[in-house]
């Protein structure tokens, strides 16, 4: 069984108090390992945005813990967290989240930057991981150029150059045609596969489930994970 | 240094908002250089009289507050202090008052300065270009600021003015001087000044010292102080920082400047406040995105910063750009420029678009990272 890096244990989240108190997402537990792709489905406002806020370390949980590596990070001072995400967590938004008026190299190397590698291996980490994504002619131009697809290939390719063990992916299909879709959902399979690491990914869209090792279902805050929901890589629903 | 070129590709990504920054710390620095260096010119030549004088110590009655505010002190004191060792030379200076008539028939006041031949200490050190202290000797012979020249219908050599009575002759011109009180300045020598003022014959205003080679001003004032009481003595520095502060005190002027230089600080500090603000606001997303993926505090905190920094560092340089492009066509507003005035205003500027930057870096320190979650 491969390792676990991420896991939480009775996490659950509270938003107000008293009277106006709302449970977003009650106490649940889940593990994360490396190599396989955990996608986690579920109706608008069901929590599956706070389950993942709270797996990428990103918002607190008002009970439980979170271990990352094995290292409980819940009680973490902020930069420490800052610190964590950086080094171990790769993010891909539903929305890119590209600083727009910045080459894809440089939205790439950003976690370079903030970690303070030097401008040369910044320079070339991000060009292999454009590379992965088949965006190595792209390296230069403005994100506000590339094409919608483009942008998520990017995005996944800043996920990456950190060489961080977990990708968070917040619907990272929603904005992309079916080719388009396709490509970023064969990349987030071949990484977890490949290059050893966790994927994890929140979606709507039942195109995800192809490459699913294990899908959890989120409704009213209530996590349930679906056993047996198909033969690992091989993409049939079962 | 790792954030500055992410910060300026920021700043680039949004021109307009970015020019408009910049041109509110350009009209920031330049306003706050035109007051203060206008401001350094009008201190100049008020106290241009100390400063220009070739005179090392100035003794007046012990209520002195500046050349133009004092009493009189007996002439004997003059040759008390001409015999104090490591005294080279004392001269007296009278000054008086008394009314002027212009060519148009307006009287106006007039101090009347008497400075005592061959050495004509107390007269200001420059004097305009055909006019030599020489042509101070002889009767009623009288010497006219420059800058007040058309109030005597453009006065030239060998014309007449009436002081008091008496007729006074020019017979030159001095410049570098703005007396801050509000009458005209004669210089003339010291008999014509007693003369046509009145000043008594056994009184001086000043005793005008230079002082010996090698020889130290606290050691001679001891002595002085010794000899001749009831005296207010003054090196030059003294009495160059008293004509600045009395016209500081006296006069709005320190007033309306510092609150020029205070207003232009605040209008380049709400430029600044108000854009990055903005900017801000309008990249919440950015911020976002740049704390999820791991920026820390103190990143953020240096990314604005660095903006910040830009604004204040290139507003200041084109607005002293500006300002000396300024300065070089509008000659006549007289201005002075010194290093310690640029080095002011480049902190003045720094400073005030540090600050500025404090709600915008609050705004992002406090921002939650998990909104980039949320569609």
């Amino acid at each position: 069984m491969n390792p676990v890096v991420l896991e939480a244990i009775n996490v659950g989240k509270i938003y107000g108090n008293g009277d106006l108190q709302v449970h977003a997402l009650h106490p649940t537990s889940i593990e994360i390992r490396r190599r396989e792709v955990l996608v986690i489905m579920g109706p608008s406002g069901s929590g599956k945005t706070t389950l993942l806020s709270i797996l990428g370390l990103v918002l607190a949980p008002t009970e439980g813990e979170v271990r990352l590596d094995g290292q409980v990070v819940t009680k973490a001072k902020a930069d420490v967290l800052a610190q964590l995400r950086r080094d171990k967590v790769g993010f891909i938004f539903q929305q890119f989240n590209l600083l727009s008026g910045l080459s894809a190299i440089d939205n790439v190397a950003i976690p370079l930057l903030l970690r303070g590698t030097g401008a040369r291996e910044r320079s070339e980490r991000a060009r292999r991981v454009l590379g992965l994504v088949s965006m190595s002619d792209k390296t230069n131009v403005k994100a506000r150029k590339l094409s919608v697809g483009q942008q998520q290939r990017v995005a996944i390719a800043r996920a990456l150059v950190a060489d961080a063990g977990v990708l968070l992916c917040d619907e990272p299909t929603a904005s992309l045609d079916g080719t388009s879709g396709r490509a970023v959902l064969d990349t987030l399979q071949t990484l977890a596969r490949s290059e050893n690491r966790a994927v994890v990914i929140v979606t709507h869209d039942d195109r995800v489930l192809r490459i699913a090792d294990r899908l959890i279902y989120v409704e009213d805050g209530q996590v349930r994970e679906q056993p047996h929901l198909k033969q690992p890589n091989t993409g049939a629903i079962q | 240094m790792r954030l500055v070129r992410l910060a300026l590709q920021m700043l680039v990504d949004v021109p307009f908002k970015s020019l408009g920054t910049l041109l509110g710390v350009f009209v920031s620095s330049f306003l706050m250089l035109q007051e203060m260096s206008t401001l350094e010119g009008l201190l100049m030549r008020v106290s241009a009289a100390p400063d220009t004088a070739n005179v090392d110590v100035w003794i007046g009655s012990a209520a002195t507050e500046s050349i133009g505010a004092t009493d009189s002190v007996p002439a004997s004191r003059v040759g008390a202090a001409a015999g104090t060792p490591g005294v080279a030379w004392a001269a007296p200076i009278v000054l008086g008052s008394g009314r002027v008539t212009r060519p148009d028939g307006v009287r106006e006041c007039v101090s009347v300065l008497g400075v005592q031949a061959p050495r004509y200490a107390g007269l200001p050190g420059k004097l305009a270009a055909g006019t030599t202290r020489a042509a101070l000797r002889g009767s009623a012979r009288i010497f006219l600021n420059d800058n007040d020249r058309p109030s005597f219908g453009h006065a030239q050599v060998g014309d007449r003015i009436e002081i008091n009575g008496h007729a006074g002759v020019v017979s030159g011109f001095f410049e570098g001087m703005d007396p801050h009180a509000p009458c005209f300045y004669i210089y003339t020598n010291i008999d014509e000044a007693r003369s046509m003022t009145g000043f008594s014959e056994d009184r001086v205003t000043f005793v005008a010292l230079g002082l010996k080679p090698g020889a130290r001003f606290e050691d001679v004032k001891s002595r002085l102080s010794a000899r001749i009481p009831d005296v207010t003595i003054f090196s030059r520095k003294e009495l160059h920082d008293a004509e600045i502060r009395y016209f500081l005190v006296r006069t709005p002027a320190g007033v309306f400047f510092g609150v020029g230089v205070a207003v232009a600080a605040l209008v380049g500090g709400l430029f600044v406040a108000v854009t990055l603000y903005s900017m801000v606001i309008d990249r919440t997303r950015d911020y976002g995105m740049l704390k999820a993926v791991g920026a820390k505090s103190g990143d953020l905190m240096r990314l604005l910063l660095i903006q910040a920094w830009t604004f204040a560092i290139a507003g200041y340089l084109i607005g002293v750009t500006g300002f000396l492009i300024m300065r070089g066509v509008v000659v006549s507003l007289r201005m002075a420029i010194t290093p310690q005035i640029l080095v002011s205003v480049a902190l003045v500027s720094l400073v005030t678009c540090t600050l500025a930057s404090l709600a915008a870096v609050r705004r992002v320190l406090t921002l939650d990272p998990a909104l980039v979650f949320r569609g």
